[in-house]
């Protein structure tokens, strides 16, 4: 990406680390593991942390909180005219099972026209069944469904493509373009892949994109490093790591991963971007313009 | 420091045993006031924030000698250590999942380090690298992202759990004295920071975000760990800031948790800190307004727990911008004129510089150059946020992402060069809007990263906002890597930290040259320390499970 290492020439040819040259070439020696990539401060919970809920007995639960409950707390739990929101409630998500709401239910809350309700048991851990799914739905963003996002002018779009966003210099929708909205079931996954189309590492969970299953190295979209030897050599590759220290590449010729140390710069390496494209295209995305691309390809059918 | 190991323990042992009602000896309070060198008392070294050293045994001319001293690799298991905790002998579901990165800032106090994780403190040798005791917390659950450190009074060591449980240790052998519950789990809080121990006050906040709870600050008892202050983030009904808020309910499920150490000034006695993200995080429809005091720099009075001023750096947040970085003090020179300053390098992309005796603004400048979210800066020095920029049901692109264009990890400010660091990235997302309830909860909208511009360690100028040197970090077959890091700048010239492709280097901090560098395998992450014992430097930094030290060769 818009990475401009700098160059100069000669010097510390160290060793080309043979990986073996079977197709498909083993797992790169790439950077380090996501461990060392920053951790966003407050992260989904894993899908180990989902609790899991009995789907029947949420369904009876939401049905006994639409008769019972929904009149003053709101069809959905979040608050009505004259109860609170029941999923934010303090007394609610501390319920263990029904057991606190269960014994709040017989005794109400008069002084606040809070009736008291004589539920059969079985009734209350249903009603706490569905209160907490809803409170666990919540709090588990990684699942959260996106809405419809193909809204979109899809001529506009067309427009677009032809015109400022100068898609049409690589591309076109009669040739590598032809039914890429079939191909994309998810037009959230067909967005990410025109803004990007390198995605960065796979998703934990959820669908992937066509194609993510061929290792980074050897997608067309990779980016292109040479390195320059002191020997006046040059070797051009896929890039799979490059620091200040070292540099390693994927070597087609040999079809191995070989990597330099570098000091001070040396050996030399020239990065080039097949998304350079892209990549400038990224800051200038209107979010209208975005939209409008997003119906246009998912209408190439 | 050249004292043995184990008579620092009989000490130790002694004190605790024989004095017990009294404040304990082990940790000389003057030492937090003062820059670090033959200890690190507390979360940055010393209350500044600064995470400078005024070491200089390892420098820019002899760094290359720099060599390993030893690895410690934390050891978890409940086998042969100290126990406490409410929950059942095997962890409940949920609380696992983030594998265990050493975040902590180890303390180095009479000749012991003190480290921790979520669920497990130790205690270490710091000539050896060997364990010397052993603490793990029996968990009810709670999200296990990280935990920053310990804090230390006397010879007593705090620190907080996932399941939000405020526990006190015995410093000489991880024994457990007492805990207390500070915040409720099953509202998915959960607490990760470091103590900051002032005087006898420990300083300790809350986190999650999940649920739109409301976040708070405390001051509790280093004795009996009893509430002394509790500082809510948001207002309630009545108060000034409450009309930032549409109601009660929005401001009672507001957030803003303060969820990282701060800094504190002993002569004017406030305690600075930054308060995380408004709730619902991505979806500001049912909370128009400033949303008060989230995403704000605060200074409390650390005896009255009373807010002296704020400093809102993303009003009325949409995108998780939180403000909880570290607020650094300078004492530094604005148009020839000694000031008071604090200075943060905020996750929302620019770098805030204000008088830190009334809060008043001095300078707002981004630092990076891919921030697409603002309609401008207003006259107090605020981003004003693009409504178009908030999640919308189609899509918003937004640049930075939620991780911010810095996070967390803490950076550094050299008062030698002026210069202050921090590890930046410039990444980029859509933003969906998931939930369309007129009262939406939670995060409310679905995040998408699309793309990365470049991660680089940066080097910015604190009287101008200007950036003085910039380093890109490394690149992947997936793009560039790291970013945000923990930093340490010292008088030997040198400013530690990574370079995103799992390498440990020491840079020239007047230039930002890498000098030296070690592969650990993993990109650093916490934030580095040092400190001088038996008259020789180490350098001391963790990266994923384990510990470092490095030392000069002799």
């Amino acid at each position: 990406m818009r990475v401009t290492h700098v160059i100069s020439v000669a010097a510390v040819l160290l060793s080309a680390v043979g990986l073996g040259a079977q197709q498909p070439p083993p797992t790169p020696p790439v950077a380090p593991p996501p461990a060392g990539t920053p951790a966003p401060a407050h992260p989904p919970n894993p899908d180990e942390a989902a609790p899991k809920f009995d789907p029947a007995s949420v369904e009876r639960g939401k049905a006994l909180l639409v008769a019972q409950c929904g009149f003053c707390h709101g069809s959905n739990a979040r608050g009505g005219q004259q109860g609170p929101d029941l999923t934010r409630s303090d007394l609610v998500q501390s319920d263990e099972n029904g057991k606190q709401l269960g014994a709040f239910l017989k005794v109400g809350r008069p002084e606040l026209k809070m009736p008291k309700f004589d539920l059969p048991d079985k009734d209350v851990v249903d009603l706490a069944t569905f209160l907490h799914s809803e409170i666990a739905a919540v709090a588990d963003r990684g699942k959260y469904k996106i809405l419809n996002i193909v809204v979109g002018d899809p001529k506009a779009g067309e427009a677009f493509f032809n015109g400022a966003g100068k898609c049409v210099t690589c591309h076109s929708p009669e040739g590598d373009l032809r039914g890429i909205g079939a191909k994309f079931e998810d037009a959230v996954m067909l967005q990410q892949r025109f803004l990007m189309p390198r995605g960065g590492r796979p998703r934990r969970r959820g669908p992937r994109a066509p194609g993510s299953d061929v290792p980074p190295h050897l997608q067309p979209t990779a980016v292109k490093a040479t390195v320059a030897l002191p020997s006046g050599d040059k070797v051009t590759g896929p890039l799979i790591r490059l620091t200040d220290f070292d540099v390693t590449l994927y070597d087609p010729a040999t079809q191995q991963m070989r990597s330099w140390l570098r000091t001070d710069g040396v050996p030399a390496v020239t990065l080039t971007d097949p998304l350079q494209a892209h990549v400038d295209l990224l800051r200038k995305w209107t979010d209208t313009d975005m939209h409008n691309m997003t119906a246009f390809l998912a209408t190439l059918k | 420091m050249k004292t043995p190991i184990f008579s620092a323990f009989l000490a130790f042992g002694l004190v605790s045993g024989a004095l017990a009602a009294d404040p304990p000896l082990g940790l000389d309070p003057a030492l937090l006031t003062k820059p670090p060198t033959d200890s690190w008392p507390t979360y940055h070294g010393d209350y500044s924030g600064r995470r400078y050293s005024t070491l200089n045994q390892i420098n820019t001319d002899n760094v290359k000698a720099l060599s390993l001293a030893w690895i410690y690799r934390a050891n978890t298991s409940p086998q042969g250590a100290q126990t406490g905790g409410e929950g059942p002998d095997t962890p409940p579901p949920g609380s696992g999942g983030f594998g265990l990165d050493i975040k902590s800032t180890p303390l180095l106090v009479n000749g012991v380090l003190y480290l921790t994780a979520p669920d497990n403190v130790w205690a270490v040798d710091p000539r050896t690298g060997r364990e010397i005791w052993h603490f793990y917390w029996k968990t009810r659950g709670g999200i296990h992202i990280g935990n920053r450190g310990v804090g230390m009074y006397g010879n007593w060591l705090y620190f907080l759990t996932p399941d939000n449980y405020f526990v006190c240790l015995d410093a000489a052998t991880g024994k457990e004295r007492w805990h207390k519950e500070i915040a409720n789990v099953k509202r998915e809080y959960f607490s990760t920071a470091a103590p900051i121990v002032i005087r006898n006050h420990i300083i300790i906040g809350v986190g999650g975000d999940s649920l739109d709870v409301p976040g708070y600050l405390e001051s509790r008892d280093p004795d009996t760990g009893e509430l002394q202050w509790r500082w809510y983030t948001t207002p309630r009904p009545g108060e000034k800031g409450s009309e930032t808020w549409p109601d009660q309910y929005s401001m009672e499920h507001g957030g803003g948790m303060p969820w990282l150490p701060g800094s504190y000034d002993p002569e004017l006695n406030l305690y600075y800190f930054g308060t995380g993200n408004a709730n619902p995080v991505l979806s500001g429809h049912s909370r128009p307004g400033d949303n008060l005091w989230t995403a704000s720099i605060v200074a409390v009075n650390v005896d009255t727990g009373k807010m002296a001023w704020y400093y809102q750096a993303t009003p009325h947040d949409t995108h998780d911008w939180d403000s909880a970085q570290t607020p650094v003090m300078i004492d530094g020179v604005i148009d020839g004129k000694p000031r008071k300053l604090l200075a943060q390098a905020n996750r929302n992309g620019h770098f805030f510089l204000l008088d830190r005796t009334n809060g008043k603004h001095i300078l707002t400048a981004p630092f990076i150059d891919s921030i697409n979210w603002t309609k401008e800066i207003n006259k107090k020095g605020q981003p004003v946020g693009d409504p178009a920029k908030e999640a919308s049901i189609p899509g918003a692109l937004v640049s930075p992402t939620t991780d911010g264009a810095t996070n967390w990890p803490p950076p550094s400010f050299n008062p030698d060069t002026g210069l202050f660091y921090v590890g930046t990235t410039r990444g980029v997302s859509v933003f969906y809007l998931t939930d369309t309830d007129p009262r939406p909860q939670g995060w409310a909208a679905a995040e998408r990263h699309v793309g990365n511009f470049g991660t680089e360690l940066k080097a910015i100028d604190y009287k101008t906002g200007k950036i003085v040197w910039s380093r890109p970090l490394a690149m992947s077959v997936w793009g560039p890597g790291g970013g945000s890091m923990g930093l340490l700048s010292t008088a030997g010239k040198l400013l530690f930290g990574n370079d995103g492709g799992g390498n440990f280097v020491a840079y020239d901090a007047a230039t930002g040259k890498p000098l030296w560098h070690a592969g650990l395998g993993n990109n650093t992450t916490n934030g580095p320390q040092t400190f001088l014992l038996d008259g020789r430097q180490y350098v001391v930094v963790g990266a994923g499970d384990q510990l470092f030290a490095f030392t000069l060769q002799q």
